[in-house]
């Protein structure tokens, strides 16, 4: 596209949206998680001010982490610090629009004629939509998948080339690969932080955390036993040792650990930090109940903030220009997330060739299907909620309460948080 | 005999010193070993604390590329200065006043200066966020320094400084005539260098490493301090990128360590003055 | 006062030298008043009205992102003598200052007394010990998260060595505040010694020489009736300058652990800012506030009541 061409368009949208045609409008733009994301967003704001000469982007300084992000803006909203658009962890959506500080997506959505040729599927803008509102559109989208460590497989006495498909088998050859000694562990599950891993492991199994009218505690079902009873499992019979987050994903990195379950978001960095010293294979997440079980959708996506009907605009621009093909093609190589874009998936344009020279991103593409979104508990304790889940894992972890006990209390804590009304 | 009993002694002594030190300096080693690796060796199975392949300049220059470090070195050294000044220039005659000068509310400043001494600025930040917000003064050098303008730490070190300075200079200084304000300008202050210098270390390091305040009132890169920068390394979940967050440790630091080095003795001195000794 | 005194000799001489001295005391006070004024004017505004904003908001129930609050009476109070992690909370804070103050005191004035005592290398050491306290120690967490990881962290390797099977430092509940409580030590040992070896340079030598006249003869004695004595102003203000800070401890547990596992390292100040600024109750995390400053202000009077009558100034 020339660039007389490229104005052309831009100016023709712009009139659409009735904004003075080329007034410069900047964005400010927040985003967390800047070690995985500043590369990203880099290269992806040049190539849209490239397209857009017309509108500016300007990053405000990042959070850490989601938790840190939301509260930014919280404590921004409606004062001129708050950002134009903001990027915010899939579960923690509902917070924003129970609070009214974002802008409803809807009505730009219905405006648009092309947004399923776009990539943007019914099912990738429902990770995004709270109600009947759409938050957001989904930026970064991750699944969690198994990360495995070839040569302790190997070591084991087991074919690295056709890992485990259940728990039960992972359990098994956990135990040998503890057993192997030299301060070597069997598995390791990302259980610490949030409720996301517990998440894959209730889907998988087939339950949700709420009933459907979200008034009444539903992970204690028989899903839910399933899945904290193999938590225990993972302790007890698979060698899983007590770590914190960081301790885990650093001794599986060193090589000292057969098996690692967590997000797909992590494998650019795993990728990096393994380097030559053992042979990183990934593979499919096992489900508890493989035909009914489901994996949540990790990962954030792209919000707007401004009230400005001017700024909505070009902000809309920008979501749309992130979120789309072009953004995907760009976060996939990156960081390790799926596409959150069909187009972006399976065009040669985009990421096709991608997957086929880098198989070890293929576990998380190939459960795509199975995607749902990570469940937002409704009310002012969501954070609170995920915390006390997490804290009753520990206890099983630490094996200090059965998994009955564990769950029980957690039931019981959990329906106590959720809102009465 | 006792020759050979007090040689031993000393052997001893520094024998558990360089012991203490080198445990007080694991962690430093350990971060420059890390720095000076590449991402792949950092978490290994075997223990090596020189790495394979020197990656400490690959690590510095990603420190250097990543953020905009010469700025927040200034950033840094901005805030603290104007944080340092305002501290000293506030102090010092509060403390002048409470020791030297017939002051009723003597007795009720202490208690103040006590109270504050308590009361850390996690408490007090949301209220002064809230107020910061509504005269429109976040994410400049203002937001950053103006809450901790007011020590009472240095209130109270300066007052336990001048409680020990002898009554005769004030008295030779007020016998010419000098008006009080002349006697902070041309007596104390001058006389106070070895407490300004105590104070100034507590002072500087402990708003060059904050990370709270800074956190909650700057969003943007521009006015972002050290610490804050040192962030941009920081992927909660993905693993950080060790090698260069060490790297950007390592820079931050040093210069904090360099400035003790020159001022170290006059720093215990000055301690030693202040009459914190009893 | 002087020209007054020779300027105007007047007869009853002993009359007007009281009302000068009285307008003397009146001008040296409203002198004191403007001299500390810009200080009482920002202890004022950056501390006291700070403070009274935090007990006003402990009576609501605010929370960051809405717009409007109700006055809810002492309810978040209420709430918190029943909020089990407010409890452990309080708990887990009093353990870890428990530790980390008298270890960081001690250990302070051990090395104070070494460096003293040693003529080599004394700025090498000083400067040594002192590093701790001027290093960044959010950054500092993640080297010993490191240097303490259960499977490939080199401590535990070196017990191993020695056949040792080292703890889960950081990631049991049963050694986690004490992990913390190490590096709580390591960092603030520096900070005590500096103020030892000030309060040491001050000891006046002859009374080192008296006590020996008097029969103190070994270091023991010397110490015992000399130097302990002397010190206690010091001591005192180091304990007090290290319960605050150990009671304020914050960073280690928000980069390290996250008050986990299973809320074994939850905190005072980890979980004020749990509660307001990431569930955003601001009210109850305010009455968690007031909380903690009664805490940190009974525990002060304690220390003073117990200390102070213990305690020789010169």
């Amino acid at each position: 596209m020339s660039f007389f061409r490229k104005t052309i368009v831009a100016a023709a949208i712009a009139t659409v949206f009735s904004i003075p045609a080329f007034a410069e409008t900047t964005l400010n733009v927040h985003y967390p998680m800047p070690g995985f994301f500043k590369d990203v967003m880099d290269v992806i704001s040049k190539k849209f001010m490239e397209e857009n000469p017309d509108i500016k982007i300007n990053f405000v300084s990042p959070s850490a982490t989601y938790e840190e992000g939301i509260q930014t803006i919280l404590r921004q909203a409606g004062t001129a610090e708050m950002p134009d658009i903001t990027f915010i962890g899939l579960n923690r959506l509902r917070m924003i629009a129970e609070r009214g500080v974002n802008l409803d997506m809807e009505p730009l959505i219905a405006k648009e004629t092309d947004m399923e040729s776009q990539g943007f599927s019914d099912n990738i803008l429902r990770l995004a939509q709270v109600g009947n509102q759409q938050v957001g559109l989904a930026f970064a989208t991750s699944n969690p998948i198994m990360y495995y460590n070839a040569d302790l497989i190997r070591q084991a006495g087991d074919n690295p080339d056709q890992p485990p498909k259940t728990w039960d088998e992972v359990i098994a050859l956990g135990a040998k690969i503890k057993a192997l000694g030299n301060g070597n562990e069997g598995i390791d599950f990302r259980w610490q932080g949030d409720d996301w891993m517990f998440s894959a492991l209730l889907f998988g199994a087939g339950g949700t955390m709420l009933s459907p009218d979200e008034k009444k505690v539903a992970f204690n079902g028989p899903e839910g036993v399933a899945a904290f009873n193999l938590v225990s499992r993972l302790v007890k019979d698979g060698g899983m040792p007590v770590l914190t987050k960081q301790a885990g994903e650093q001794a599986f990195v060193a090589g000292k650990v057969g098996f690692t379950f967590q997000t797909t978001g992590a494998l650019r960095n795993t990728i990096k930090n393994v380097g030559s010293k053992f042979d990183l294979r990934t593979g499919p997440l096992p489900l508890l109940n493989p035909e009914k079980g489901r994996l949540p959708t990790g990962g954030n996506a792209v919000v707007i903030l401004t009230k400005d009907t001017a700024k909505q605009a070009a902000a809309w621009k920008f979501a749309k220009f992130a979120a789309g093909p072009y953004g995907a093609s760009v976060v996939v190589p990156g960081t390790g997330y799926v596409p959150n874009n069909e187009l972006a998936a399976k065009s040669p344009e985009y990421l096709a060739d991608f997957y086929k020279q880098n198989p070890l991103f293929q576990a998380g593409l190939n459960q795509m299907n199975l995607m749902i979104p990570w469940y937002a508990f409704p009310g002012s304790n969501g954070v609170k909620v995920t915390q006390t889940i997490v804290d009753n894992l520990s206890r099983v972890v630490e094996q200090t309460a059965t998994p009955e006990e564990a769950l029980n209390s957690a039931a019981d804590e959990v329906q106590k948080l959720l809102p009465r009304r | 005999m006792k020759n050979v009993a007090l040689f031993s002694m000393r052997n001893l002594r520094l024998g558990i010193l360089s012991a203490g030190a080198l445990l007080f300096l694991t962690p430093y080693i350990w971060m420059i070993s890390t720095a000076a690796k590449s991402r792949e060796e950092i978490f290994s199975s075997s223990l090596t604390l020189l790495p394979q392949h020197w990656a400490l300049w690959e690590n510095l220059a990603k420190a250097f590329s990543q953020v905009p470090m010469g700025q927040l070195l200034l950033n840094g050294l901005i805030v603290c200065a104007l944080i340092f000044f305002f501290q000293v220039a506030i102090a010092i005659p509060c403390a002048y006043a409470m020791a030297k000068l017939r002051f009723r509310a003597a007795q009720t400043m202490m208690t103040l200066v006590m109270l504050g001494l308590l009361i850390p600025i996690h408490a007090t930040a949301l209220p002064i966020y809230v107020a910061l917000n509504k005269v429109g003064m976040l994410n400049s050098y203002f937001a950053l320094s103006a809450p901790f303008f007011i020590s009472v730490f240095g209130i109270f070190l300066f007052l336990q400084f001048f409680r020990a300075m002898p009554d005769d200079l004030i008295a030779a200084a007020r016998l010419d005539g000098m008006s009080e304000l002349a006697i902070v300008n041309r007596v104390i202050v001058p006389n106070a260098w070895p407490a300004v210098t105590a104070f100034a270390i507590f002072s500087v390091v402990a708003h060059w490493n904050d990370l709270f305040w800074p956190l909650i009132v700057i969003t943007g890169t521009e006015r972002a301090t050290p610490p804050l920068g040192l962030l941009f390394f920081r992927a909660a979940e993905a693993g950080d990128d060790y090698g260069a967050l060490m790297a950007a440790t390592l820079i931050i630091t040093l210069p904090l360590v360099a400035a003790f080095l020159l001022a170290q003795r006059r720093f215990i001195e000055g301690i030693t003055l202040t009459g914190l000794k009893g | 006062m002087r020209e007054i005194a020779t300027t105007h000799p007047l007869p009853d001489n002993r009359f007007v030298a009281k009302q000068a001295a009285i307008r003397a005391a009146k001008r040296e006070e409203w002198v004191a008043w403007q001299l500390a004024a810009p200080a009482i004017l920002l202890i004022v505004v950056l501390i006291l009205l700070p403070t009274l904003a935090v007990l006003v908001f402990s009576l609501t129930n605010y929370e960051l992102g809405y717009d409007d609050f109700q006055f809810v009476g002492l309810d978040n109070y209420i709430e918190l003598f029943r909020d089990r992690t407010f409890l452990i909370s309080l708990k887990n804070t009093a353990i870890y200052t428990a530790i980390v103050t008298p270890f960081s005191v001690f250990i302070g004035l051990g090395v104070a007394l070494l460096i003293e005592g040693e003529k080599r290398g004394r700025t090498f050491f000083r400067t040594v010990y002192f590093l701790p306290v001027a290093s960044l120690l959010v950054a500092m967490a993640t080297v010993f998260q490191y240097l303490l990881h259960p499977t490939i962290g080199p401590v535990n390797a070196i017990l191993s060595m020695i056949g040792i099977a080292g703890p889960n430092w950081l990631g049991s509940s049963s050694t986690v505040l004490f992990s913390l409580a190490i590096i709580g030590i390591w960092q603030s040992v520096g900070f005590n010694m500096v103020l030892f070896l000030a309060g040491l340079t001050a000891i006046p030598r002859e009374l080192y020489a008296a006590a020996e006249v008097d029969g103190a003869k070994g270091s023991w004695e010397r110490f015992r009736l000399v130097t302990w004595p002397m010190l206690g102003p010091t001591t005192l203000f180091v304990t007090t300058i290290s319960v605050i800070n150990a009671v304020k401890v914050f960073e280690t547990v928000k980069t390290l652990t996250e008050g986990g596992p299973n809320k074994s390292s939850e905190v005072l100040l980890f979980t004020i800012y749990q509660e307001g600024f990431v569930f955003l109750r601001v009210g109850y995390a305010s009455a968690m506030t007031v909380i903690f400053l009664a805490f940190l202000i009974v525990l002060m009077l304690v220390q003073y009541r117990v200390l102070d009558r213990r305690v020789h100034y010169t």
